[in-house]
């Protein structure tokens, strides 16, 4: 059996590898984290363009990442080579990078880590509400000048 | 060489598209859910797909299933982030014939395209 503190560093160990891959392999541009933290209070860290997936199966909750319209923008120019890319493009780009960063764990915890197609929303919704049962970890990161959060919250 | 790009994202449809415009390959439609991806197999007849497991109405799998028994000879692309090696073997045995992790470059897709299409390595 696990501490939290053992679960905590194994859970946030993995997302980042997933999402420093993301970025190292389609942007040659490392990624910085900021140290995580489990998340208390009830502020939604939420920036202006979210990707969400649900998590069933052996886990269960969800996994987002948030970050300004400039990150998506200039993901998209890079990747897309899309050079003026809508609104809906970049809550597009947001929903794949959420995809791509959770799909990848399953080479961590297998096929029964069930994702759901992303949800994609711009700034902070009123409805939206995080289970109370289960802990949120917090990951604080920044690619190339634009500052994101990754936040997972698995039981 | 005709080709059906099926992937629930626009910017992946578009990456893949941008990536083969000096590629002889024509892309003859897009799909964003295996039921759309179905329809094009039949209506444009494809020699090629791209493919993703994780889309809304139907998913990759099912889709696959489907496809291979409209058009057998279909050369089929899985392009996916399910990175686990069970789902990659589910989708070969169900007739795909190659299978690359998201996130893919363009370079990991020019290698994809030449296998699917026995091509010597561009």
């Amino acid at each position: 059996m696990s501490t939290q503190k053992e679960q905590f560093e194994k859970t946030v160990n993995v997302f980042i590898s997933s999402i420093e891959n993301y970025f190292d392999k389609l942007t040659k541009i490392p990624i910085s984290t900021k140290p995580p933290f489990v998340k208390t209070q009830d502020e939604l860290l939420l920036k202006e363009c979210t990707g969400m997936i649900g998590v069933s199966g052996i886990k269960k909750g969800f996994i987002y990442i948030s970050g300004d319209m400039e990150l998506f923008r200039d993901l998209i120019r890079r990747y897309v080579k899309l050079q003026d890319p809508t609104e809906n493009n970049m809550l597009d780009m947001a929903g794949e990078l959420s995809n791509v960063v959770s799909g990848n764990v399953r080479e961590t915890y297998g096929d029964e880590f069930m994702i759901s197609v992303p949800i994609v929303f711009k700034g902070k919704p009123d409805n939206l509400k995080f289970p109370d049962d289960v802990p949120i970890y917090v990951i604080p990161f920044q690619w190339n000048k634009f500052e994101a959060y990754m936040v997972v919250g698995l039981i | 060489m005709k080709l059906l790009i099926v992937d629930d994202s626009s910017m992946m449809r578009m990456t893949i598209e941008e990536h083969l415009k000096n590629y002889d390959i024509e892309i003859v439609g897009t799909a964003s859910n295996g039921k759309e991806a179905i329809e094009q197999v039949t209506a444009k007849k494809p020699d090629a797909v791209t493919l993703d497991i994780t889309m809304p109405e139907m998913d990759g799998l099912e889709c696959l299933e489907e496809i291979m028994k409209i058009s057998p000879d279909l050369k089929v692309m899985v392009i996916t982030a399910l990175s686990d090696k069970l789902t990659g073997l589910k989708a070969l045995k169900k007739g795909a014939r190659e299978y690359l992790y998201k996130p893919v470059t363009p370079d990991e897709l020019m290698k994809g395209f030449d296998l699917l299409f026995n091509r010597p390595a561009s």
